[in-house]
């Protein structure tokens, strides 16, 4: 394989499949490599896939796209050990216009999209690890693959590898990631007969239901968790910072087998059969955690850039961006037959921060540092509302004034006026 | 199903058999040096065990790619971590 291509795309997730499929479509030689059997196989998500990132990429794909389910209902719910307090929105309009959201599986996901890319004329080549970059000087001409004479040259390459990006990483583009900026995921997909999650979810046909998961599920830790519907199947994940699960409290399969056992969540899984356990780490480290994005003939998209809204739950959908930005920077110096150097691709960077991907990232980029410093977000105030609502619902001949006086009272007692005021003006600062 | 055995027995695998993508770059740092052990308890496979001689031994068969140990091992960066061989490790069914 000795000839020359436009671009080089590692990775077949979202990031590179976007990528590819903008660049192929756009005529451009583009080779994409993916290390597992097939797209898909080494990816994992929740996964719930924003309609509109795919949209502008490929308008029609709900036509044979594998989509689970529509969301109609999204639960949040704030954890104590035998309770939960939460919020429900739930609308029948998601029913009656091109639903926002879907939950997907990544791996018939992903191949689907790979296969738009292989129908747009992209040549996508599985089972090959990237080893290395291939740089002449600062510059990358191309790749090195663990095939047998496996180097290959392109004007440009798109690392679009994932959270680890070791390619980049070896490179010297950026160091390794801290504990502190990356969460690690672990989750389970447990199926079930369809009338029997419809009927225990309130749903029917394609109809879903998102459930977010905090508080003392995660044992004080940073983090999450989740429920989401499928088609037949319900997947349940949580995940925390890495570096609190370094703290070693416990490890994180048995901190899901807690969440799965909690008095709330057991009678949703009951009965169900569990057919895939999956971990994954997530870069959370938020807008001063992003590496340089572009040099001379490379760029990075998706999670090898970093680029997740943690407190929005996105991924995916700013990876599908980035890729599709990262495309059209190359699809127009192409066009004007420039260079892929730096100063070119610089384009791409401007191009994401006139976008909502870096516009939302700056936007809670003061966010990760308050949680580091304020653990009681996770810990002190779920079991503080939990214990609210018992004391409101329990109706033992008590006023209703000493009771909320009694509430008021707990609040002072274990945070101080001072710290829920300090903790209300952080809050609103960060996500201002 | 608790133990972790029992969860990876779901998954499905291509082990590459004498190839593991992950090593110890230095056992004695990690019987000697490593005070906490952290890959022992962190690692979402269950990879990493403590030996009687108060060593770490791993076993990457169950191994799950997510790059845990290679960033917790911050004090000593003692873990040599590639991705498998293409077609080889974990395939995840549904991701």
């Amino acid at each position: 394989m000795a000839e020359k291509f436009d671009a080089i795309v590692v990775g077949a997730g979202p990031g590179g499949n976007a990528a590819a499929y903008t660049m192929a479509k756009a005529g451009l030689q583009v080779l994409q490599l993916e290390r597992g059997e097939s797209p898909g196989t080494k990816n994992v998500q929740g996964a719930i896939l924003y309609s509109d990132a795919l949209e502008r990429i490929i308008p029609d794909f709900r036509k044979d796209a594998p989509l689970e389910r529509h969301i109609i209902e999204q639960r949040m719910w704030i954890l104590d050990d035998d309770s939960f307090i939460g919020t429900n929105y739930r609308s029948d309009a998601f029913n009656n216009e091109q639903p926002n959201r879907y939950t997907i599986l990544r791996a018939p996901f992903d191949k689907w999209f790979s296969g738009k890319v292989k129908e747009a004329g992209g040549l996508v080549i599985c089972e090959t690890t990237v080893t290395d970059l291939l740089k002449d000087g600062e510059r990358v001409v191309g790749v090195r693959t663990d095939r047998a004479g496996g180097d290959i040259y392109a004007d440009v390459v798109i690392l679009a590898d994932g959270v680890n990006s070791l390619l980049a990483k070896k490179a010297g583009f950026h160091g390794e990631i801290e504990a502190k900026n990356v969460a690690l995921a672990v989750k389970e997909i447990h199926f079930l007969p369809q009338e029997v999650l419809e009927s225990r979810f309130n749903i029917k046909g394609d109809e879903g239901v998102v459930i977010e998961i905090a508080g003392a599920v995660t044992k004080g830790m940073i983090g999450t968790g989740f429920l989401y519907t499928n088609k037949e199947s319900i997947t349940i994940g949580i995940g925390c910072l890495l570096s609190d699960f370094k703290k070693g409290q416990i490890a994180p399969y048995t901190l899901l087998e807690e969440l799965k056992a909690h008095p709330s969540i057991q009678p949703l899984l009951q009965g169900s059969e569990m057919k895939e356990y999956a971990a994954h780490l997530i870069p959370e480290g938020g807008y001063k955690a992003i590496p340089t994005l572009y040099g001379d003939g490379w760029m990075l998209a998706g999670d090898s850039a970093g680029l997740v809204n943690a407190v929005h739950r996105e991924g995916s959908n700013l990876a599908m961006t980035s890729g599709r930005l990262a495309a059209e920077t190359i699809i127009a110096l192409k066009a004007e037959g420039k260079p892929c150097n730096a100063a070119n691709l610089a384009r791409y960077k401007n191009a994401l921060d006139h976008s909502f991907v870096m516009k939302d990232l700056k936007k809670y980029k003061e966010l990760p540092e308050i949680l580091h410093h304020n653990p009681h977000f996770f810990d002190l105030y779920p079991k503080l509302l939990n214990r609210a609502a018992h004391t409101m619902l329990t109706v033992d001949g008590e006023d209703k004034h000493s009771k909320e006086k009694a509430i008021r009272g707990s609040f002072m007692q274990q945070r101080s006026l001072w710290g829920l005021m300090g903790d209300a003006y952080r809050m609103w600062r960060a996500t201002r | 199903m608790s133990r972790i055995e029992e969860k990876l027995f779901q998954n499905r695998y291509r082990v590459d058999e004498g190839r593991s993508h992950i090593q110890i770059i230095n056992p004695a740092v990690c019987a000697d040096d490593c005070k906490t052990q952290s890959c022992t308890f962190v690692c979402p496979a269950g990879c990493y065990a403590t030996d009687e001689q108060g060593g770490v031994v791993l076993t990457t068969d169950g191994c799950l790619e997510c790059g845990t140990c290679r960033i917790i091992c911050t004090d000593h960066r003692n873990v040599q971590w590639e991705y498998p061989r293409g077609g080889h490790g974990i395939l995840f069914k549904f991701g």
